[in-house]
């Protein structure tokens, strides 16, 4: 098949789902904007009719300012040689209570690895999605810490201590009246 | 490249053939450390001479590890934009990227070739280390990463500023300078490290880190509540300040392989106060002030930038203020002596009237010794100050300048500002333009006063005949470089090192300025002492004479009794650190205790009002 | 998980019992564990255990300027580094919008080459070691070595270079660089029959290595699997080649393919895949120099930087497979979130699990060290 037959062929696709929107970035990137409900059915179309059968990664951003999360899908075509990235929002909630969205394990199979990740990270639930578990946090009993809401900087410092110096040559510098004058955590930008 | 089948079994054999290893010349490491490569990134070094301070190292440091430390005996130097902080090195933390030499403004801070720190575990604090020139463990090893122009992370270039050409500019009074779009104030912003060094620089210490980050963030109005912490005459400051805050910029320090310039700091303040709206600048100034009333009543003698910061601050604290102005309308200085072009009448009548509008009230066209006593304001109010400015020029006395056309350089300003506003034309003035003249003296002030001459010249005749003559070196002429590199552009002539004998006149009239070339304007003791090489005359013919040579202050007013009663020291008031005078009642500000200069003014008017808030809240 | 959380799993009434392997395992390029069921020496189920690297990289760069993140993306892969300045900075420099001088690009390329090489004499050296072949590992190590000298002259740092900035590269090359990089280059390729008689074409690592870990081209497809490990089986897709970025499509090589899918495959695509690195190396020596002008075309100052509001999402062609940055910006001096898919994400976890099973326990570790999984790239 050739891209450009599959280009054409991803047109029509698209037009078949309500409420899509299309933007062609450059020759091989495809940005979609597609509401939550009609993700898994793009998916589905774009691998099981228009040869995306690579599912290179799932990324998930949060908008806190819009209780929303976003979560990217991009989509390799061996075929077409051409990257679709299918951005979906679902709603927030709140750190106790998890956001929830489908599984696209049964489309693409690696959904199942980044579905943990950002199940992890995020506390994004997935239904059906095979692993919901933890994986890199074991030990982790905090809030989904890539949450914007969540402040590592401040954790870190309530957490653990910085290292206490205090060599000779500092010693010297205080009895002549110096010392530390500007601490690295006072002008963080 | 030789092709490996999937297929091939390959043979047991084949790894013996590597027994040929055994005829090959073994590689021998020598122990110890290998020299690392020349760019390495290892261990600190700092110039501790080259250093300023300026803590940018520790701002871009990823990891948080650079701390830094006062060090007493190293020189600090606010006016020239030098601390004595020096950055301090957590190894514990640093990851060696080198964006602190790549940033470093100066160039001060380098990597060393030098890799290997080891300690026990009781010699913790050997990681904690101050870099000095002599490398990590006192003996230098060869530098590694250091700045060049590639890897400078700097933006060294100041954004043009858009101004007239001398041809546009030479017959009239528009303002010279067009100012920023906000474009260009964000860019030229955003080249900002946010050292401070133009705080620490400034008479006034105006908060530039925090209002040019503000104008880099595109929020006009917190950059011009930042300014109204320390400037209430900041459209004035954005267009003449004399800028230290330039000087003492972390970029604008010499010793860098590419050249630097500072940022524009005045043209940014310019450009937020012109962005922002009168009647919100207005809004934004009122924040700051209380709504008690204190009940003690101040005068302020003077309308200038001194008087009316005082005033301002004074108000904001509940003070009743009445200030008097000797002339028709406020300024001073700004007003009747720095020309149209250079700052326009309207934008300080906007900084008068917010200074207004926050509850001082100024009476004009009233000169204190003769339309008011001293003794009747020390009756009426609790506090008097005396900010009335070098309103009189200084005279050379030399023969013949006592002519009628030999004019000092502050008293025809005024005169020119008096007429029009805008100084637009030469109509209504009170005396005749000059087909020729020059001016004695290298200062701000005979530039002003001779670019204005010309450009009525220019009006009048079509063509500049202007001399500007002073007794230095240019190199050492005290005017602003700029003002020099303009007043060439529009035609005037400027000869340096000449030092004026003789207004020659005939007829009883002015016929020429009798020059001799100074051999040198200091003794050996650096006292002002000029010798002349008497063999070197020049004549310049001219029909003015204008001298521009310093201002007095006229100190008639107190009259005789006060005068008796003031601490004077050599012809000039005394006054103390914080503006009182030997009589508690009185103090004084501005050019009159400290020599011209407006931000200096504002910044004695701030003193001032604290040590009379000071002084009331002791009484109380 | 620390020991002291860890609960002894009972099997009670069979004879299947547990077996880690790692946190530290010579079978694996980092601290990661994969944690077997077992029944005698068969493989009854695997389970990938990660986190030992977890140092919160995408959070910690959503905390600092988008220049002081220069300083992490290396340490998200230790042995092939490069990939991820290069890709990081391209997301920011496709955001930005900004054109990145031809010179720049050249030098780019010869980095993400030079590092390739070093991966893979690493991942040889390590391979070979899990099926009992130490030799291997130190010439591997040692050859490795020397290509960390060249970088040490290029970029001032042996495994964090730390050299690519948004806009280019921040210096140019040493002067004599090029020469000293052909000598490195013949230098491996007189090296080339070494090897080959050590390891490729020794039967007893041939043996060893063929028909183990059978990952067909299906199985690849579905489970995502990119990279060397998918070039295995008999697909020849090459990010350089198929979506290509910076210079890559002015260069000429080869994209080598097996076809079993097997250990061997896989270690010979690497063999091969090296020797077309040294052959882009030559053709990078050889037009370099012509290519004149900057190495970097001016960022802002980095404390004030705001970059442009976007997103961007690029990929390249690390040693183990298609490595992918999605950056987002929302106009300000930090990135607002940058998620890193690192090319072990798949072959470490999932098809590591699945191709596990059912195999011999002296196996697993030529396994998983044959699918070449960087456990940094997981943790992140």
């Amino acid at each position: 098949m050739k891209c450009d037959e599959i280009n054409a062929w991803l047109d029509a696709l698209l037009s078949e789902i309500n409420e899509i929107e299309v933007t062609r970035k450059s020759e091989r990137r495809v940005r979609v904007d597609v509401p939550a409900s009609s993700l898994p059915a793009l998916l589905e179309l774009l691998k099981g009719k228009a040869s995306y059968v690579h599912l290179s990664a799932i990324s998930c951003v949060d908008w806190p300012g819009d209780e929303e999360f976003e979560l990217v899908y991009h989509c390799w075509s061996y075929e077409a040689k051409s990257l679709l990235s299918a951005h979906t929002r679902i709603p927030r909630n709140s750190a106790e209570e998890f956001a929830h969205y489908v599984s696209v394990y049964d489309i693409y199979k690696p959904a199942a690895f980044f579905e943990r990740d950002i199940y992890e990270m995020f506390g994004v639930y997935f239904e059906s999605s095979p692993y919901m578990e933890k994986f890199i946090l074991t030990e982790w009993n905090g809030p989904p810490p890539m949450r914007k809401d969540f402040d590592a900087e401040a954790y870190v410092n309530d957490t653990f201590n910085w290292a206490d110096y205090h060599p000779q040559w500092l010693q010297d510098i205080e009895e002549e009246g110096g010392g530390i004058a500007i601490r690295p955590e006072d002008i963080r930008l | 490249m030789k092709k490996i089948k999937y297929d091939d079994l390959g043979s047991v054999l084949n790894p013996l053939k590597n027994l040929q290893f055994f005829a090959r010349k073994p590689v021998t490491e020598p122990l110890g450390p290998r020299p690392a490569a020349e760019i390495y990134r290892g261990f600190h070094l700092n110039d501790m001479e080259k250093c300023i301070g300026c803590s940018t190292c520790q701002k871009i440091c990823d990891n948080a590890a650079i701390t830094m430390v006062k060090i007493p005996h190293l020189k600090e130097d606010p006016v020239n934009g030098i601390r004595n902080l020096r950055p301090a090195i957590d190894y514990g933390r640093c990851c060696w990227c080198a964006l602190c030499v790549d940033i470093c403004p100066v160039g001060a801070i380098e990597l060393s070739r030098e890799y290997v720190h080891t300690c026990n575990g009781d010699e913790v604090d050997s990681y904690f280390v101050l870099p000095q020139e002599k490398g990590m463990h006192g003996t230098f090893e060869e530098k590694g990463w250091t700045k060049t122009e590639t890897n400078d992370l700097l933006d060294r270039k100041r954004l043009p500023m858009g101004e007239m050409t001398p041809d546009e500019r030479g017959d009239n009074f528009d303002e010279i300078v067009n100012g920023f779009t906000p474009e260009q104030a964000i860019l030229e912003a955003s080249r900002c490290v946010q050292c401070g060094m133009c705080h620490d620089s400034c008479p006034t210490h105006m908060h530039a880190p925090e209002y040019i980050r503000a104008i880099w963030k595109g929020n006009v109005e917190e950059a011009v509540e930042w300014m109204y912490e320390s400037n209430p005459f900041s459209h004035v400051c954005g267009r003449v300040c004399t800028h230290r805050c330039e000087s003492a910029c972390s970029l604008n320090q010499a010793g860098l392989p590419q050249g630097s310039e500072p940022i524009a700091i005045r043209w940014l303040k310019r450009y937020a106060m012109d962005a922002v709206p009168h009647e919100r600048i207005k809004e934004i100034a009122a924040r700051k002030k209380t709504d008690q009333k204190t009940g003690q009543k101040i005068a302020v003698i003077g309308a200038g930038p001194a008087g009316l910061t005082a005033a301002f601050d004074l108000v904001k604290q509940g003070h009743e203020v009445q200030v008097y102005e000797a002339l028709a309308k406020a300024g001073g200085m700004t007003r009747y002596g720095i020309p149209y072009y250079r700052l326009p009448d309207d934008m300080l009548d906007r900084d008068v009237d917010v200074i207004v509008s926050m509850g001082v009230s100024i009476q004009y066209n009233i000169r204190i010794g003769k339309d008011i006593s001293m003794e009747q304001l020390h009756k009426d109010y609790d506090a008097v100050i005396l900010a009335i400015g070098l309103q009189s020029g200084r005279s050379t006395r030399i023969p013949g300048s006592e002519h009628e056309d030999v004019h000092s350089a502050v008293e025809l300003l005024r005169r020119i500002g008096s007429v029009r506003d805008d100084m637009n034309t030469a109509e209504d003035l009170d005396f005749k333009v000059p087909h020729s003249a020059v001016v004695i003296g290298g200062g701000n002030v005979a530039m002003d006063i001779g670019r204005s001459l010309a450009r009525y010249q220019k009006q009048q005749y079509n063509q500049v005949n202007m001399t500007i003559t002073a007794i230095d070196a240019l190199e050492n002429f005290p005017a602003d470089d700029v003002e020099i590199k303009e007043s060439l552009e529009e035609g005037i002539t400027i000869i340096p090192s000449r030092g004026p004998q003789e207004v020659v006149l005939e007829n009883g009239k002015i016929k020429a300025l009798k020059t001799w070339r100074v051999e040198s304007v200091f003794d050996a003791d650096g006292r002002f002492a000029p010798q002349y090489d008497e063999s070197d005359e020049q004549l310049y013919d001219v029909e003015m004479v204008v001298e521009a040579i310093g201002q007095m202050a006229e100190m008639e007013l107190l009259g005789e009794q006060l005068t008796e009663q003031l601490e004077w020291q050599r012809g000039r008031l005394k006054v103390a650190e914080d503006g009182a005078t030997s009589v508690d009642w009185l103090w004084s500000a501005g050019d009159c205790v400290n020599g011209p200069d407006v931000v200096h003014a504002v910044a004695d008017g701030h003193r001032v009002a604290e040590s009379i808030n000071k002084a009331f809240s002791v009484q109380r | 998980m620390r020991p002291e959380n860890y609960q002894v799993v009972s099997l009670p009434n069979s004879d299947e019992y547990e077996l880690f392997i790692g946190p530290n395992h010579p079978g694996i390029e980092g601290n990661y564990a994969f944690k077997l069921k077992l029944d005698g020496d068969r493989v009854i189920s695997g389970k990938a255990d990660a986190g030992y690297l977890h140092r919160g990289f995408e959070k910690l760069m959503e905390g600092r300027l988008w220049i002081q993140n220069l300083a992490i993306v290396p340490r998200i892969c230790v042995p092939d580094p490069v990939p991820m300045e290069v890709v990081y900075s391209l997301t920011v420099e496709d955001i930005e919008k900004t054109e990145v001088p031809l010179r720049a690009q050249w030098i780019r390329v010869m980095q993400l080459e030079l590092s390739r090489i070093a991966s893979h004499l690493f991942t040889f050296g390590g391979h070979a070691a899990t099926t009992g072949m130490y030799t291997p590992s130190y010439w591997g190590v040692a050859d490795r070595d020397l290509a960390l000298d060249l970088f040490e002259e290029l970029t001032g740092g042996r495994v964090y270079h730390i050299y690519n900035i948004p806009g280019g590269v921040r210096r140019d090359i040493p002067n004599g660089f090029l020469d000293r990089l052909s000598d490195y280059l013949d230098y491996l390729q007189t090296r080339q029959n070494d090897y080959d008689n050590l390891l490729f074409t020794n039967q007893v690592f041939v043996k060893r290595a063929r028909d183990i870990g059978v990952l067909n081209q299906e199985q690849a497809l579905e489970w995502g699997v990119t990279g060397p490990n998918l070039r295995a089986t008999g697909l020849a897709f090459d990010v350089r080649r198929d979506d290509p970025y910076l210079i890559y499509e002015q260069l000429d090589f080869d994209i080598p393919v097996q076809s079993a899918g097997d250990c061997l495959s896989r270690i010979l695509v690497r063999r091969d895949e090296l020797f077309q690195s040294v052959r882009i190396l030559r053709q990078i020596i050889k037009h370099l120099p012509s290519v004149k002008g900057p190495v970097r075309s001016p960022i802002p100052n980095p404390l004030a930087w705001n970059v442009a509001k976007g997103e961007s999402y690029c990929r390249v062609e690390s040693s183990k497979g298609e490595l992918a940055y999605y950056t987002v910006s929302d106009g300000g001096d930090k990135p607002y979130r940058v998620h890193v898919r690192g090319a072990s994400s798949m072959h470490a976890v999932q098809v590591l699990e699945n191709m596990s099973v059912g195999q011999r326990i002296e196996d697993v570790a030529q396994i998983m060290f044959s699918l070449d999984a960087c456990p940094p790239e997981v943790d992140r």
